[in-house]
């Protein structure tokens, strides 16, 4: 069966292949937006040389590998399994021999490897050209970081599940989709880096499930997590990680009871 | 004297047609409204989201602020009122071009192909063809802002002055919001795939201009007043608000340009657009 799910991953992944220019305008959106920040952020450290601890070369790591990092976990605007809720469509995705959840998850997967390739790592070097960024991390670091950023990518196609399957009980559901899609880029730090997140707001964040998205991955990279914490750190990511796919999978078995079709 | 009349003539019927067009684009919203109220929790629950979504986008200004005193001058206060100002414009541009937004499809289904039978202006169809009563969110929003702006301006007090400043700001910030929209629109007819790069200027321009202009690089700073005169919508008219000096050594007093400078980009974009329907191809799928 994991041959079948291999399959799928392939394909989608060469799908996202064809759409060569969307994805350099993609980029082009991408260091924009990471440009923009930059420079918000070089403004306001000309006031002060550092805050807890970050001085303005960090903030700048973070931001550019949080930029990075949000087409791979977190993509906004995914709206592809509602729509297949809303023609219909999902139907024939469910009659399919093989596990709902898998078979996006497997989809999905294959997506998330090509947005780390065509467009995480470009983004970053664009950063790196643009701002003088380096590479960040010692090396040994690298392992941790590609596990964390594997286990915030499972949870980001859970959340991407499970806030589309919200269609299964209202159609129309883009409205609470964006804003769940944007509090969870809140937390993740895409808008406030969190290390300039103020002391009470850091320590929600630590213990909300968005903290296993980017923030992790991000500070892992960035050398702010000893090695003793990484252990824990990379534990309560697998935790989070597992109580999401969990509840998409209690989601998904309620709405197949729900899903009726229509016509011929 | 016969040349008159006929110049007469042809004024009052672009007169009459401008208010034909008027009334019907008016009409074609009214319809959009009303379907949209028949399912009135959705109604509700979706301006409402837009909101909250919108407060938060807010929120970020003063949390960056709650660690650094000031961003190259400009304190919380004043960074918060240029938010307001961009956001009521931008709410605007994007409540009345929603059609243009959604264009891709309307290309890519064929559509288009119907919209240029109608003999009615294609531009008032296609920005007709959609409008969301939930943008009405970021515009309470952004009235909302305005208020907590103040509030954190101790030394700041509305006169005649600024009342009509503002107005001219978000008038002109609506209008070339609204041609970037038109511009991006017209993209389409050379680039099927709709294309994320107008994002840059319609997303990217309101989250650039939600800080004081002047903390950007020379290049982003010429380009968003003289190429696409997104500033002059935003940033300008708030300097202006607040006594603080343009940037490139420009008189203050550009404020009043804008308007013209608004209508005069919007001339441009539509000329490129009607060039582009002219050329328009359908995609015969």
């Amino acid at each position: 069966m994991w041959r079948f799910y291999l399959e799928v991953a392939r394909t989608a992944f060469r799908r996202q292949l064809i759409y060569r220019w969307a994805n350099l305008a993609g980029l082009m959106t991408n260091l924009f937006f990471g440009a923009i920040f930059s420079y918000v952020i070089i403004g306001l450290f000309h006031a002060r040389s550092a805050v807890n601890g970050y001085n303005v070369l960090d903030i700048l790591r973070y931001t550019w590998l949080v930029q990075s990092m949000i087409m791979i976990v977190l993509t906004f605007g995914w709206f592809d399994l509602m729509l297949t809720i809303r023609t219909g469509m999902v139907i024939s995705d469910m009659s399919k021999p093989c596990d709902f959840y898998w078979y996006w998850f497997s989809r999905e997967c294959g997506r998330d490897l090509y947005f780390l390739i065509y467009r995480g790592i470009p983004t970053y070097v664009g950063g790196m050209l643009l701002f003088g960024l380096g590479a960040p991390g010692d090396w040994y670091y690298w392992p941790a970081f590609l596990l964390s950023l594997a286990l915030g990518s499972c949870f980001g196609i859970a959340y991407r599940v499970l806030y589309n399957a919200i269609a299964f009980w209202f159609l129309e559901a883009r409205g609470i989709g964006t804003m769940v899609v944007v509090v969870a880029l809140f937390f993740t730090g895409s808008y406030v880096p969190i290390p300039l997140f103020p002391h009470w707001l850091l320590m929600i964040a630590q213990w909300l499930p968005f903290n296993a998205l980017l923030n992790v991955p991000a500070e892992i990279l960035l050398n702010n997590v000893s090695a003793g914490t990484i252990v824990f750190e990379l534990a309560r990511q697998l935790a989070w990680v597992i109580i999401i796919t969990l509840l998409v999978r209690l989601v998904i078995k309620r709405a197949a009871r729900r899903v009726i079709v229509q016509g011929g | 004297m016969a040349t008159i009349t006929r110049h007469n003539a042809t004024n009052r019927q672009t007169i009459a047609h401008l208010l034909s067009d008027t009334r019907l684009y008016l009409r074609l919203i009214w319809t959009q409204i009303r379907s949209q109220g028949q399912y009135k929790t959705d109604m509700f629950v979706n301006i409402g989201t837009y909101f909250l979504t919108t407060s938060l986008e807010f929120t970020t200004v003063f949390l960056y602020f709650a660690n650094f005193p000031s961003l190259l001058g400009w304190t919380v206060g004043e960074v918060a009122l240029l938010y307001a100002v961009m956001s009521i414009g931008f709410g605007l541009s994007e409540m009345f071009g929603a059609g243009l937004d959604v264009f891709p499809d309307t290309i890519r289904l064929g559509e288009f192909d119907r919209v240029l039978l109608r003999p009615v202006s294609v531009l008032l169809q296609v920005a007709s063809s959609d409008f969301r009563l939930r943008r009405l969110g970021r515009i309470t929003q952004g009235i909302a802002a305005l208020f907590i702006a103040t509030a954190f301006l101790p030394a700041f007090h509305w006169t005649l002055l600024k009342v009509v400043i503002l107005l001219i700001s978000v008038v002109s910030g609506a209008i070339l919001f609204l041609s970037v929209w038109l511009l991006g629109a017209t993209m389409c007819f050379w680039t099927v795939e709709p294309t994320e790069i107008v994002n840059i200027l319609t997303y990217g321009g309101r989250d650039m201009l939600t800080y004081p202009l002047n903390i950007y690089n020379q290049v982003m700073q010429r380009f968003f007043l003289f190429v696409v005169p997104l500033a002059f919508g935003t940033f300008v008219p708030v300097c202006y608000m607040l006594g603080k000096p343009l940037p490139l050594d420009l008189p203050n007093n550009l404020v009043f340009a804008s308007p013209a400078i608004a209508i005069a980009f919007f001339l441009v974009a539509r000329a490129i657009w009607q060039f582009g329907v002219r050329r328009y191809q359908s995609t015969g799928s």
